[in-house]
């Protein structure tokens, strides 16, 4: 019993940490431009199916693979913000319904290209780490610790680096850092575009964990807005904490619980959150 | 009332034109007309983005079918009985959404968790919803005049069934728009903490504008699974919800039955263009795309525009 919670207990902090990835591109997009990326989900899909195509079809290393299906990724962020998000910038409906019909154009580019058969790479790294109490595949591990530096270095950029805190500035007060000299269309352009490369980032390695679908992104989405809100929208720890805790709840909630309500914890810890606390969880409230 | 003479031409469609493929996109236009209506009171009148839309629907469309199946009542009372259920299940979600003030996005996504939660209750209750395979529906609804009965099968009858249902859908919210009522709604959309300090009770209005919505897709919900004679834990689905947002948005959400028009297009269109199911999903991305971009008031509004500066 024990080794089972352990090891749900891990299984949901490294689904986790995936929930976290895509939560802080919600939680970034929001609080810069002010626009509900729903695309996010697809943009992850692109990264894993790029990564599958590379490693597996074209047959580059997969470490190589996994930064050039981020770059493709990032490229087709930029050309969705330089044609479609650059016009609804502030205004969430517009941001909203634009975003979902890209998931269509997306979701339907890759049935084209790639057909609805699921999609198994081979393994990258088979074998699992035997620690006295519980097993973790290492590939699992990897994925975790990969995540875990990506989104601890993005935190150290948002508070060290001039370009970091020009960001916090322009979410708090867009006005006045204008008049501070940054350059904001520039910065909301890049916070759209670094935010689709995580989604990227996640996809590429969620494709060697798991088989890939062209819909994988709408659950994941759902998972990352729900983690971003538990958390508190633009909190960069925030989202990965927020992340653990929906993945951890439900790996333990289903050891407990009928496995079939798994998506229904994070609904209900959303709704609570949001009746009760609604800045987040990790939000301290003044 | 002049506006209402509009309507005319769509009854005398059948005896002209027999062609079953044009009608029967046309029953599914007044069916999901009366869903996109409903919504519309919700959201363009309102301003209220509820994701619960799709829920009434499918809470409905389950509920008329298993109150005929197990109480053995008729088609309308099953109906019946499906409206006051999603109207008290609408009640809970609104007064709890409401209560604790949530506004825009955060209203969105706690009544997309709404419906998340009722569509996984569905999809594994299978001992009652028979989960994801879904259920096929064998009755039919009747209606009786004086001496007769008669079933309503076939696509000529479910056209002035639906169109019928559809102008009802039209009226009511019609009257409810340009009555007190409507002018509360306005008053919230436009500002609420202005509303408030007018006097008007902004979560008694959102409430009522909340629960008119959900009935009114209630009848839709009821009349599609009928229609369709099959009914799925999809129709609750994210997708359908966005669906209806989609025929808002294109239709335009400024007339009460612009909607009706975006409904027409996104069904009519698959059948339209003869493409295969992927570039179907493509062009009604760029449709959704195209819509906000170039005409964020939608095709009604395009038009009234247009009207204007001639």
């Amino acid at each position: 019993m024990l080794q089972l919670f352990v090891g749900q207990l891990l299984n949901g902090v490294i689904v986790g940490t995936l929930y976290g990835i895509i939560a802080l591109g919600v939680t970034l997009t929001f609080g810069i431009t002010g626009i509900v990326n729903f695309a996010l989900g697809a943009f992850m899909a692109i990264g894993a199916y790029t990564s599958w195509y590379l490693t597996d079809v074209v047959g580059i290393a997969y470490p190589v693979a996994v930064p050039l299906a981020v770059l493709v990724v990032a490229v087709f962020g930029l050309l969705a913000d330089q044609t479609l998000f650059r016009f609804t910038r502030n205004n969430l409906i517009n941001g909203l319904i634009v975003s979902i019909g890209l998931i269509s154009v997306i979701q339907s580019v890759l049935l084209m290209l790639w057909t609805t058969t699921p999609k198994n790479m081979h393994y990258i790294l088979p074998g699992v780490l035997n620690l006295d109490l519980f097993i973790v595949p290492k590939m699992k591990g990897v994925v975790f610790l990969v995540l875990l530096a990506v989104i601890l270095a993005t935190y150290a950029a948002l508070t060290r680096t001039w370009a970091g805190r020009a960001a916090y500035a322009f979410a708090q007060a867009p006005e006045a850092a204008k008049l501070m000299g940054v350059r904001t269309g520039f910065l909301q352009t890049g916070v759209v575009v670094y935010s689709t490369a995580l989604a990227g980032l996640g996809g590429a390695l969620y494709a060697s964990l798991y088989s890939l679908e062209v819909s994988m992104g709408s659950s994941y989405i759902l998972k990352g807005f729900e983690a971003a809100i538990l958390a508190g929208i633009g909190t960069v720890m925030g989202s990965l904490m927020g992340g653990i805790v929906l993945g951890v709840t439900e790996a333990v909630g289903s050891i407990f619980f009928p496995q079939a309500y798994r998506d229904a914890y994070g609904l209900v810890f959303l709704v609570l959150i949001l009746l009760f606390r609604p800045s987040g969880l990790f939000v301290r409230t003044r | 009332m002049r506006a209402g003479l509009l309507w005319l031409p769509l009854f005398v469609v059948p005896l002209v034109l027999h062609n079953d493929v044009v009608l029967t996109i046309l029953v599914f236009t007044f069916i999901l007309g009366i869903l996109a209506v409903s919504f519309n009171l919700i959201f363009g009148y309102t301003g209220q983005l509820s994701m619960f839309h799709a829920a009434a629907f499918g809470i409905a469309a389950y509920a008329t079918h298993l109150s005929m199946a197990h109480l053995g009542v008729s088609f309308w009372v099953g109906m019946a009985i499906a409206v006051v259920v999603v109207t008290a299940i609408s009640l809970v979600v609104g007064t709890i959404c409401f209560r604790f003030k949530l506004k825009e996005f955060y209203f969105a996504i706690v009544t997309l968790a709404f419906s998340e939660m009722v569509r996984l209750i569905i999809l594994n209750w299978s001992s009652f919803t028979n989960g994801s395979l879904g259920i096929n529906l064998t009755d039919k609804p009747t209606v009786w005049l004086p001496g007769e009965t008669i079933v309503i099968e076939g696509t000529q009858m479910w056209y002035y069934l639906s169109l019928v249902a559809l102008v009802v859908t039209v009226f009511v919210c019609t009257r409810v728009v340009h009555s007190w009522m409507g002018r509360c709604f306005a008053a919230i959309r436009l500002n609420d903490e202005l509303a408030d300090t007018l006097g008007i009770d902004v979560f008694r209005y959102k409430l009522v504008s909340f629960l008119i919505g959900n009935a009114g897709a209630a009848v839709a919900g009821a009349l599609y699974a009928f229609y369709l004679s099959y009914i799925e834990p999809d129709y609750l689905a994210v997708d359908q919800s966005l669906a209806i947002v989609a025929m808002v948005l294109l239709g335009g959400r400024d007339t009460v039955a612009g909607p009706v028009i975006g409904a027409f297009i996104l069904t009519a269109l698959p059948h339209v263009i003869n493409f295969s199911a992927e570039s179907r999903i493509f062009v009604y991305g760029l449709i959704l795309i195209f819509t906000i971009l170039v005409m964020p008031k939608g095709i009604t509004g395009a038009f009234a525009r247009r009207s204007r500066v001639l």
